[in-house]
Formats: structure tokens, C-alpha cells, sequence
């Protein structure tokens, strides 16, 4: 059984594709089998919520009278990068405010754009012929300002490491608050719904592909950074980091249920956004892709005590296990918790599956695929001759 | 047997007072303090008390009487629901289970009779969905 793009997109805009959500399509594949599934069902869709730490966006404020080449720019006194043309900034989502207080930086300032606020807009500059003017203080907003997109250079890693902590203190990390003495181990994938899990050779996800984007429409723009090929596999899914994507989107579309400011005590901040990917069912091994369950993906529990890229795994656990609550370790049941959320990543999900039966969005065939093999350097000091 | 949380807030004068004996030795009450907070300007404390539903009445009169201002408290923290996104991170951390997770809906709920308010999962909360309602 076969199927193309073009023939599920005529079934999406007759409102008579058949959708399910990366969770719903289980039952239906064990009651049923992959082989009547794969004739049953078009596309299936996937979701994932969690903190998107490489996510920044696009900005552009228009131009001031007299006109100003914005040098240094900032809003709500978020430092964001103006070394672009006169009047476009990045703002990135990790960004502080204030070194000391780490409670508010660029994820809550897009986050606000999402939500309509009113932004405090500052820059200043060197003058010139073309830009007289020196500095500017006013107000944006998402009604206001040109453009506003999210480019983010690395999303929705397709697997990633499980955290706990061997120390005698506490630790503050980005998987969270981490209890002395192994007294917690903490995760951050959607598992069984996680997009980059259900089509783990990226057959069907390439650039160009039309995905959910914080609730609004996005595109995957390029490999993520640090996209890597080479992690070990298990039923056929990496076991842990691998794959991410670039990912690009309008801001406007968006809602702030889907993209929310989060704050990692003492260790700085992130963006949790929802993320979606449609995966259309071509034929029965695009079936056996998604019908990958929480209890056949696995990920190394790393020690966050040890401060080096190179954490020997403890165990390996599956998301099954993770989600029970609890896992054993070391003879002790340890408890765990999740800083993805499921919740969310199933609304998401089910969004998306609506807006396709729905026959408002269509899939896309990826424009270019994503490299098939990639391995990930580490930084090594080096000298200027080392590295040519 | 009844249990229940008060705060207590007293003046600097009140500071010396042996309170919690008196409500062990006169109410035989099992007095279990939560938070304990003294500075120039009084002191603050959370305690449960435990004890018969009676001298849990006759204990706040006394602390009424010594000046001591009575608040019970049925809940500790609350969360922000809008804000909340239920990813579980506040689960693990807390010492007595007082954030639980549904296994079929994956919502995170609060279950105040079991909070010690400790305060962990303030802190620990990455959306800042949870506070002090104190």
C-alpha cells in the first residue's frame, strides 16, 4: 500500500483525510495491525512541549524620523543583537535582563510580543550620512513593528539525556532542580509523541515542512545545530541527543499557550513552546515508524554531578519507566519528573490533527532532506595552525 | 484526633515566650513546626497541630489572649492555572507528594493536606506557576 503527498493533500482539502494523533494510532495498531492501519489512516500527527533554550526571534521596527542604524538595542531592557541592517535586531530567548536577576530575559519578552503587550523599545548609535539620528525611546508591539519570526537554530531534539545528581548538594541545571544523593532524576522528551521519535530517519521531514510553530504555522528551515547521526540506536529510535531541527515561524499566529518564558532557578532561562509535526503515512514502514511506544524508547541517565561534555550513562531507561513516576537505581526507587509536558505536547497534537480534517493545513514534501550522516565536534583550544 | 496548620505572627516582645511548651504541656497537643521565621520585627511561624478538636480550639484562644496573631491555613501554595503547564518538574521535588500527576489526563494538581510548605517547588518551577499564599 502506497500513497503520495499529493493524494493525501486532495483527501485534506475534501475534508476527508483520516487523522490520528502519534498516541490514538497505537490502540489502532494493535487492534488492527500495521497493514490495515497503514490503509486506514492518512497522516499521523505528532506534538512536543518543552524548553527550546536555542530560540530567538527576528525583528524589524521600521524606520524612525529621522532615521537611526540601531547599534545597541534593547527591549524591556532585554539586550537584543542589532549588528544587522539599520533597523533589524535578534532577540534571543536565553538573553538576561540583568546578570543578577536572572528572572526575566528574552523568552518573556517574546512571549509578551505573543501576547500583544507593549514592548519598551531603546537603541542608540553612532550617526552617519544615512542614520542622523542618535538614539531612539519608544514603544512597540506585535501590531506595531514590520516583521517578527521566530528563527530558532536548534528545536525539538529527537531524544535527549535523563539527569540526576550523585553530589552532596543540590544542583541547579537546565533538566532542573536535581536533589543530592540521586534523590531525582529529571527528563524532557514527548516520548511516543515526540515528533523527531516518530519518523526517526527523517524520511518525511526535511526543509520546507510545514509544522505547528507555538500555535501558529512554522517551517523547518535547515538541520538543527548539533544534529547528529551518530548516537546508538535501540527498536530502531536513538538512545538519547541525535537529530534537532532549525526551525522558523511568524510570531503573529501565535499564542502564549504554546510559547511561555521559563525560568531554571540559578541557571537561566528558556523558551517552552509547542512544537507539531504532521507525518503522512506513505506506505507500511512509514506505520512501523510511528507506532514506536514510550516502553521501546530508551535514554541514558547522566550524572549532572560530573562537570564534563564526557558523562558515562549510569543506566539506560525507557520512557514507560520514567513516566510511571518512579525508576529503581542502585536498588532505591528514585523519583522522576518530566520537563516536557505531556499535556501540552497531546494538545498540540490533537490541534494540529484538527486543523488537517479540517482541511485548513496541507502537508508538504520537504524541499531538501536533512543529512544522513553527521557527527558532532567538540571545541578543542587549539592554535591558528591547528585549525587549518 | 484532628490535625491543622496555622501561621502565627507575633511582636519582638512575644519572642521569648514559650509558646509550643505551653501548647504541648496545657493542650496536649503534638505541635510539629513547619517554617520558623524571627527578625527586629517580630517573628513568623507555620505550625501543624495535632491533637483533640477541643484544645485545638482552647490552644488558639490562649495564643489569641497572649497577643499572638492566628491565621489557619488550608492551603500552603497556590498555582497559577493559566500558567501551570503540567510539565511535572515540581513532582519529584516535593518531599511529601504534594504534587501529583493524573496518570490518564497528565494534569499536575496540588494536593494541600499533604503541603509542609517548604517552599521547594517554588523555586523549582520553570513557568513560575507556583507561590506563597502567605
Amino acid at each position: 500500500m502506497k500513497r503520495t503527498y499529493e493524494e493525501i493533500n486532495r483527501k485534506i482539502e475534501a475534508e476527508d483525510a483520516v487523522v490520528m494523533t502519534a498516541e490514538e494510532v497505537l490502540g489502532l495498531i494493535e487492534s488492527k495491525g500495521i497493514e490495515e492501519a497503514t490503509k486506514e489512516v492518512d497522516v499521523v500527527t505528532t506534538g512536543t512541549f518543552g524548553a527550546m533554550c536555542s530560540s530567538g526571534a527576528f525583528l524589524n521596527f521600521g524606520h524612525s524620523e529621522p532615521p537611526i542604524k540601531m547599534q545597541h538595542v534593547s527591549l524591556n531592557g532585554v539586550a537584543a543583537y542589532g549588528g544587522l541592517a539599520a533597523v533589524d535586531a535578534y532577540i534571543g530567548a536565553t538573553e538576561l535582563r540583568n546578570d543578577e536577576d536572572m528572572s526575566y530575559g528574552g523568552a518573556h519578552v517574546i512571549e509578551e510580543l505573543v501576547a500583544g503587550k507593549a514592548i519598551h523599545l531603546k537603541a542608540n548609535s553612532y550617526c552617519s550620512d544615512c542614520y542622523p539620528r542618535k538614539d531612539i525611546d519608544t514603544y512597540i508591539s506585535l501590531k506595531t513593528i514590520n516583521q517578527a519570526y521566530l528563527y530558532n537554530p536548534r528545536n525539538i531534539y529527537q531524544n535527549y539525556g535523563l539527569a540526576t545528581n550523585s553530589s552532596e548538594k543540590t544542583l541547579y541545571t537546565y533538566m532542573g532542580k536535581l536533589l543530592p544523593h540521586y534523590g531525582n532524576v529529571t527528563y524532557s522528551s514527548a516520548g511516543q509523541l515526540s515528533p523527531l521519535l516518530n519518523d526517526p530517519q527523517l524520511r518525511t521531514i526535511g526543509i520546507g515542512t510545514r509544522i505547528f510553530l507555538g500555535g501558529g504555522v512554522g517551517y523547518v528551515a535547515w538541520e538543527g545545530t548539533q544534529y547528529k547521526t551518530t548516537t546508538a540506536t535501540k527498536n530502531g529510535v536513538p538512545v538519547g541527543a541525535a537529530r534537532s531541527l532549525a526551525l522558523i515561524g511568524d510570531l503573529r499566529g501565535m499564542s502564549p499557550e504554546f510559547v511561555r518564558a521559563l525560568n531554571f532557578q540559578k541557571y537561566g532561562l528558556s523558551l517552552g513552546l509547542g512544537i507539531g509535526v504532521p507525518i503522512p503515512i506513505l506506505d507500511e514502514d512509514m506505520m512501523r515508524c510511528v507506532s514506536i511506544r514510550d516502553d521501546q524508547i530508551f535514554a541514558p541517565l547522566l550524572d549532572y554531578a560530573v562537570q564534563s561534555r564526557n558523562r558515562k550513562p549510569i543506566k539506560e531507561i525507557s520512557y514507560a519507566e520514567l513516566r510511571s513516576g518512579c525508576i529503581e537505581l542502585h536498588g532505591n526507587q528514585v523519583k522522576t519528573s518530566s520537563l516536557s509536558s505531556y499535556y501540552k505536547a497531546r494538545i498540540v497534537a490533537g490541534q494540529l490533527k484538527k486543523w488537517i480534517e479540517k482541511g485548513d493545513f496541507t502537508l508538504t514534501q520537504p524541499v531538501a532532506a536533512m543529512p544522513k550522516e553527521r557527527a558532532q565536534k567538540p571545541l578543542e583550544v587549539m592554535s591558528m595552525e591547528d585549525v587549518v | 484526633m484532628a490535625k491543622k496548620k496555622f501561621q502565627l505572627s507575633f511582636t519582638p516582645d512575644l519572642v521569648n515566650e514559650p509558646i509550643t511548651y505551653r501548647m504541648v504541656k496545657d493542650y496536649d497537643l503534638q505541635i510539629n513546626i513547619l517554617r520558623a521565621e524571627v527578625n527586629d520585627v517580630g517573628g513568623k511561624m507555620l505550625i501543624e497541630m495535632q491533637g483533640k478538636p477541643d484544645m485545638i480550639k482552647k490552644a488558639v484562644e490562649y495564643l489569641k489572649a497572649s497577643r499572638v496573631e492566628v491565621r489557619e491555613l488550608k492551603a500552603y501554595v497556590k498555582k497559577d492555572e493559566d500558567r501551570c503547564t503540567h510539565c511535572g518538574m515540581c513532582i519529584s521535588i516535593c518531599p511529601v507528594d504534594a504534587m501529583c500527576m493524573d496518570p490518564d489526563t497528565k494534569m499536575v494538581s496540588y494536593l494541600p493536606e499533604k503541603c509542609i510548605a517548604c517552599g521547594t517547588c517554588i523555586d523549582a518551577c520553570p513557568p513560575g506557576a507556583i507561590a506563597f499564599k502567605i
